[in-house]
């Protein structure tokens, strides 16, 4: 006599994965030139990219977005898109000619037509995000059968994620580094199959967005942290 | 009825066969947008010809997957913006020959030399890649050449789980034009020879591209 697909087994493992799975570790470094917050007036912007001269990764778009909707901060900081600033600075910021150091950008800021374009766009802040997410180690598979009489799958698959950046915040009015926050985010996610497939996704990004962005937050004075 | 029975599985044979066929080759017409570039402009008119083989440039693949890409619209959004915007005008011809019948300083006919794609299924990596080579040809008003420039770029994208494999193939082919946009304007006044050609007009500076960073 046949009760129940699920076995008691499988619902004993389902409830030690629901309970250990999605687990984020997330560390976070800051380094700041003062503790004085970071003066930007109403008019003035804040421009959040991501590095991508390095021929193995480049810096996620949908990262960089996520850190800049966290500073924008429900509009208490302006942030200019990654994608408009590109277009309005073309080609001076593109992956092949983007200052790697603050001196090069000294040296950008020297030709009136630059800085005209900075000005003129009340730039004030550029952050330079470095960094990506990966896949550090793989187990396990699931198996799906489909027949005439129903399908599913079974099986048990889980996989680590590392994410690690490296946040460096310009002033381009005083032409110096303000400070620098490191995140690292590590989790694990898993997908038991028992007939579906029961996904445990770990938000490794997620969180390393949340934490990297929070403390970017903090380095600008009138923004207060969210609850 | 046995005619119409065996049309109807002859139909269905060509069907299966072109949606098998379809599904292992990709189609593409490159659509990208160009900004407007940041840069001074070079006092001089200069007559850009796009002859038929670079506006109807299509590349044709067909290792493992059969890719087919039309390059050749996108290409001309890209030189237009470029040389309208490193040079005070910018007139396109289809040939050479309407080029040197013009009044005209500089005469450059870019041609398409290679392209070279990369998919995740050779390479195993979860991107895209392009790589373009060009080859532009520059001539004096005097119809003497000046300079024979070979100038290659580069795109990838990545997330391929997340767009489609044509939408992969466009950003990435967008992203190599665009690379090949900041070649040409960090890169053009660079080349000695047109360097050299440059100094001889006797200009009062090199502009934004040779003094900028």
């Amino acid at each position: 006599m046949r009760h129940s697909v699920v076995t008691p087994t499988a619902s004993l493992a389902l409830m030690i994965v629901s309970l250990t799975a999605c687990s984020t570790s997330t560390i976070i470094d800051e380094f700041r030139e003062t503790n004085l917050d970071l003066e930007l007036s109403d008019s003035e912007q804040v421009v959040v990219m991501g590095r991508r001269h390095a021929g193995e990764y480049e810096t996620e778009p949908d990262f960089i977005d996520c850190i800049g909707n966290r500073l924008a901060n429900g509009g208490k900081v302006s942030v200019m898109p990654e994608q408009q600033f590109l277009d309005s600075f073309y080609p001076w910021f593109e992956p092949r000619v983007a200052p790697l150091k603050l001196k090069r950008m000294s040296t950008m800021l020297n030709d009136p037509l630059i800085a005209e374009r900075i000005n003129s766009l009340s730039i004030r802040y550029l952050i330079w995000v470095d960094g990506r997410t990966e896949t550090t180690e793989k187990n396990g598979t699931i198996s799906c059968a489909i027949s005439l009489g129903g399908g599913g799958c079974f099986g048990f698959s889980s996989w680590d994620k590392s994410a690690n950046y490296e946040a460096t915040v310009w002033d381009l009015k005083q032409l110096d580094e303000e400070g620098r926050v490191k995140v690292s985010t590590e989790g694990s996610s898993y997908v038991l199959a028992v007939v579906a497939p029961i996904p445990f996704i770990a938000q490794v990004q997620g969180d390393a967005c949340v934490g990297i962005g929070d403390r970017l937050k903090g380095f600008f004075n009138h923004v207060e942290p969210e609850p | 009825m046995t005619i119409c029975r065996a049309t109807r599985y002859s139909r269905l044979v060509l069907l299966l066969a072109s949606v098998l066929t379809g599904a292992c080759s990709t189609d593409i017409i490159i659509d990208g947008d160009y900004p407007s570039a940041l840069t001074r402009q070079l006092p001089y008119h200069v007559g850009l010809v796009l002859d038929d083989t670079f506006t109807h440039y299509t590349f044709v693949s067909s290792q493992e997957q059969d890719v087919t890409m039309s390059l050749g619209e996108s290409q001309i959004g890209l030189f237009n913006q470029i040389f309208g915007d490193m040079f005070k005008s910018a007139t396109r011809f289809n040939t050479i020959n309407q080029a040197s019948t013009s009044k005209v300083n500089l005469v450059v006919v870019p041609h398409v030399e290679e392209v070279q794609l990369a998919m995740p299924f050779e390479t195993r990596l979860n991107v895209f890649e392009v790589w373009l080579k060009y080859n532009l040809q520059v001539f004096d008003s005097e119809g003497e050449p000046i300079a024979d420039w070979l100038m290659t770029s580069y795109g990838k994208t990545q997330s391929r789980l997340l767009t489609s494999e044509k939408e992969a193939l466009n950003q990435a082919t967008t992203e190599a034009l665009r690379d090949a946009g900041v070649r040409l304007v960090i890169g053009f006044h660079r080349v000695p020879e047109i360097q050299d050609w440059l100094a001889s007009q006797q200009t009062s500076g090199t502009l934004a591209q040779g003094d900028s960073p």
